[in-house]
């Protein structure tokens, strides 16, 4: 018998990686140095925030190849859930965070079930068409939404913690807070990448077909990587209203949905599952740093995006990759884990 | 009856809107007959077609005015005619460079020729709001086709029949150019089959720079007939891909009669419930495209297409 | 009653009838053929008989169990597997992934969130063997799109083994070999044939006369001739259309 030596280190390497480890200690130390860095504490929320719903996202797309052209309505979804909960149900922030992750999914996952026998573009249009409809009824319902002037004063919760309640109304308290469900929700992704469902989500991206002539049913796992996006989505989205302190609808429309499309590839999202979170760091340092000097920032980030396409399409985690292959150049075939006989 | 009656100019105008998507479509088509690429700056294209046209006819439209002053003096109508020759072939370059990005997509995952025309709708439109603002125009129009009249007891726009027709003109010779002629002949061959493309002696590059620029042309010369009636921003491009979009799926890629009727029929849907139940005008053809596509999947045509890849 | 049966299949495309009327059957631990000119509808007919297509009429039963018109992951997980002409690997993984997802205990553990793949020696090493079988080992940590396309052809085959199916159909195997990787794989299905029932479509005769227990020739859309190789030989039909070539082939080779 042999026995595989990962197999013992088992335990804690099946949660964590070394990449995980360096991404707690730069986003868990951010609140504390970024204003050194001459950036304000509201992009390090911000930032934390879209690498929470990208991550989500990046199952979908970078994961199962699925591309959903309208992911930003399940943040907007979200966010709304949020407010609605803690103005008409409890002012809890842990239940209210939990109603914003269920509605979410729970949209998500109906949504699902008229998507998720599609593929390709298809696919991508059905998604335009169900996040324009959310968008429309985000839009229209407003006795719940507020409708174009958004749903105001949402409140930032304490984190009740049984003995103590934390105060997260500063920027900087709420920032420490997202970064602790970013730590909650990497984990969890990661170990779903890892897990046979995770591998059989990137084999379904590869040649759908043959895995379900493998005997797997695509479509169930189609849906489920929908909906586990669709509440990653949820939690992004109550973070995000309270940042803003309120849920406003720009975050739904089309045009937003298609940038997350494009700040998750930017970054590399295809190949790597950092990808989405180098793109989301990428997109607003830019936003900021090129904002500064240019009313048209969005026309510069463009153009970069459409040479990242054309001359590097796999995005920076790409060259990332590619780099790390030339340094070890050939890896020699290790030898096969074959029983002794 | 009277209701009957009082229907038709509310019939009229979304036979109007509905062509001029088919119009739209009808580009979108042949960019994915030929190249496979789902270009998502179509309604850049679109919107394109309505700036240039703009800056052709009217003196505020950002051409240098003592430049132009000479021009401007003209009659209404040669303004006009001239704008709708000039605008769609500067629409055309436009798109041609665009092709020619796209060239290193080509055998790549589709998905990737789809990002690239996203990211070049986003450079248009920011390109739109810095040459001109963010502000709406309206584009001037000859007086013959402005206004309305009244028929009966009910008041028609003079306009809309005027889109209405134009778009079936261009309808009618794109057909005839399809049909009737050699190029027309191997654009309908096109990508399914690149190798009788070459063996016909066709090069399938160029093929390729010409169906990509006429593509967009028909988008920008829909852009220059819908100005009138949607006002022109920087953004008005989205509200005519996504119709198009929708009427490919509907009628089918490769299909052309297929894509002129689910235009009228999106048109239909989208301008009546815009006559009677305004609010709902923007979710009908989602609901439509979702009835249609949930019992038939894959639209009124119901043919494979690269869609699926 | 024999393990697979099909009766009277007929496929239509619209008005095109691409099966007329196909019936046979596959004999447990045998290896059958299926052969034909191009474009007789083989590869249709295999697709019909594994569940790709719906057939437009007619059964189709394993072991007994009527299997007509279910999604092909439900026979799959019945136990029939295949192989595609055209290749149809995971070309981002290494070929050793590519087994360890064909593996049946892996499948069944598709949405345990807590099982670590990577830490799963026994399906890596029952994964190896599987690879070992079809002449791919020290070739595990390749990635798939980087492998020779006689290797890749092996892995095809591969896939299908490591499902460990109780009846296994493979399509157009040869497509693109060369002589000697003909051979090669010729002793790959001499392997396999000792513990499964094959089914394989081909239209190298020279290949599948020298395998085969039994044989149908489909033509037109229909079964026009079916019997063991040497009999084939003998047969009217066979020699007399434009498979006769066969004869002069067969001969020589069976000799």
């Amino acid at each position: 018998m042999s026995v595989a030596q990962s197999d013992k280190a088992g335990g804690l390497r099946r949660w964590v990686s070394l990449p995980i480890l360096f991404s707690f200690a730069v986003f868990g130390t951010m609140p504390l140095w970024i204003e050194t860095v001459g950036l304000y504490q509201y992009i390090g929320l911000e930032i934390v925030i879209w690498v929470i719903f990208a991550l989500g996202f990046n199952l979908l797309l970078g994961y199962t190849g699925l591309p959903s052209f309208g992911h930003g309505a399940f943040l907007g979804i979200g966010a709304y859930a949020f407010g609605v909960t803690q103005f008409h149900v409890v002012d809890n922030l842990w239940l209210s965070l939990l109603g914003a992750i269920l509605v979410t999914a729970l949209l998500g996952g109906v949504t699902a079930l008229f998507i998720s026998h599609r593929r390709g573009i298809y696919y991508a249009l059905m998604t335009i068409a169900f996040g324009q409809i959310f968008f429309f009824i985000a839009g229209k319902w407003t006795s719940v939404t507020g409708g174009e002037d958004g749903l105001l004063n949402i409140q930032r919760l304490p984190v009740e913690l049984g003995v103590v309640s934390l105060d997260i109304d500063d920027v900087r308290a709420l920032a420490w807070f997202a970064f602790a469900c970013y730590a909650v929700i990497v984990i969890l992704l990661w170990r779903l990448v890892n897990s046979p469902f995770g591998k059989t989500l990137k084999a379904i991206k590869q040649n759908e077909s043959r895995v379900s002539f493998l005997g797997y049913n695509v479509v169930l796992l189609k849906w489920a990587a929908f909906t586990i996006s669709c509440g990653v989505a949820g939690l992004a989205g109550a973070l995000f209203a309270m940042a803003q302190q309120g849920a406003y609808i720009q975050i739904m429309s089309l045009q937003w949905s298609g940038t997350i499309v494009l700040i998750t590839l930017i970054g590399g999202g295809f190949v790597s599952f950092w990808g989405p979170v180098v793109g989301v760091i990428l997109y607003f340092v830019a936003r900021d740093v090129l904002g500064a000097y240019t009313e048209t920032w969005l026309l510069w980030f463009g153009l970069m995006f459409m040479i990242v396409v054309m001359f590097k399409p796999d995005g920076v985690a790409g060259i990332w990759v590619d780099l790390g292959k030339r340094l070890k150049r050939e890896p020699a075939p290790k030898p096969a884990t074959l029983p002794a006989e | 009856m009277d209701l009957l009656y009082s229907l038709i100019p509310h019939l009229l105008n979304s036979i109007a809107l509905g062509l001029l998507f088919a119009l739209v479509a009808l580009g979108f088509m042949l960019i994915i007959g030929v190249m496979e690429v789902i270009n998502l700056a179509h309604g850049s294209f679109f919107a394109l077609g309505a700036y240039f046209a703009l800056a052709v006819i009217a003196p505020d439209g950002g051409l240098p005015f003592e430049f132009m002053q000479p021009f401007y003096d003209l009659p209404d109508w040669p303004r006009y005619i001239i704008a709708l020759f000039v605008a769609p072939v500067f629409v055309a370059l436009a798109g041609m460079v665009l092709e020619l990005c796209l060239r290193r997509t080509y055998g790549a995952d589709p998905l990737y020729g789809l990002l690239l025309t996203f990211g070049a709708a986003l450079v248009i439109e920011e390109l739109i709001r810095e040459v001109w603002g963010s502000s709406e125009y309206y584009l001037p129009v000859p007086r013959d086709i402005s206004g309305g009249f009244i028929a009966g007891d009910l008041i028609y726009s003079t306009y809309r029949i005027y889109a209405a027709v134009f778009a079936c003109g261009m309808i009618g010779l794109l057909w005839l150019f399809l049909n009737r002629t050699p190029y027309g002949a191997v654009i309908k061959a096109g990508a399914h089959d690149s190798e009788m493309v070459r063996a016909l002696g066709y090069n399938l590059s160029r093929l390729r720079l010409l169906v990509f620029g006429f593509g967009c042309a028909l988008a920008g010369i829909a852009g220059i007939i819908m100005a009138p009636i949607w006002g022109i921003r920087p953004v008005v491009g989205v509200d005519a891909v996504i119709p198009a979009f929708i009427v490919i799926v509907l009628g089918g890629v490769g299909s052309f009669w297929g894509a002129v009727s689910a235009g009228l029929m999106v048109g239909l849907v989208v301008g009546m419930t815009a006559a009677f139940a305004t609010d709902w005008s923007l979710l009908s053809m989602y609901l439509l495209l979702l009835l249609v596509v949930t019992f038939r999947a894959r639209g009124l045509a119901g043919k494979a297409s690269v869609l699926e890849r | 009653m024999a393990l697979f049966e099909a009766h009277h299949l007929q496929k239509r495309f619209g008005d095109q009838v691409v099966l007329e009327d196909i019936t046979m059957s596959f004999e447990a631990n045998r290896l059958s053929g299926i052969m034909g000119p191009n474009g007789a509808g083989k590869t249709t007919c295999f697709n019909v008989l594994t569940g790709r297509y719906r057939p437009s009429r007619g059964k189709v039963l394993f072991d007994g169990e009527d299997i007509t018109g279910l999604p092909p992951r439900t026979i799959a997980r019945k136990g029939i597997a295949r192989s595609f002409q055209t290749m149809n690997l995971f070309d981002e993984f290494t070929a050793l992934d590519n087994a360890i997802l064909a593996l049946p205990e892996v499948r069944a553990k598709g949405f345990n969130v807590f099982h670590d793949l990577a830490a799963n020696s026994e399906a890596q090493d029952r994964a190896a063997q599987v690879l070992a079988r079809v002449g791919l080992h020290g070739r595990e940590h390749v990635q798939a799109s980087d492998m020779a396309y006689g290797e890749r052809r092996a892995l095809e085959i591969g896939i299908a083994v490591a499902a460990d199916p109780r009846l296994l159909f493979l399509d157009e195997p040869t497509a693109g070999l060369g002589s000697d990787a003909t051979a090669g794989l010729a002793e790959l299905i001499q392997e396999l044939r000792r513990s499964t029932t094959i089914v394989v479509i081909e239209h190298d005769m020279r290949f599948l006369f020298g395998l085969a227990d039994f044989i149908y020739v489909v033509h037109w859309g229909q079964v026009i001739a079916e019997g063991a190789p040497d009999l084939l030989q003998q047969n009217e039909w066979v020699q007399n259309s434009s498979l006769g070539a066969i004869r002069t082939i067969g001969e020589s080779e069976l000799a």
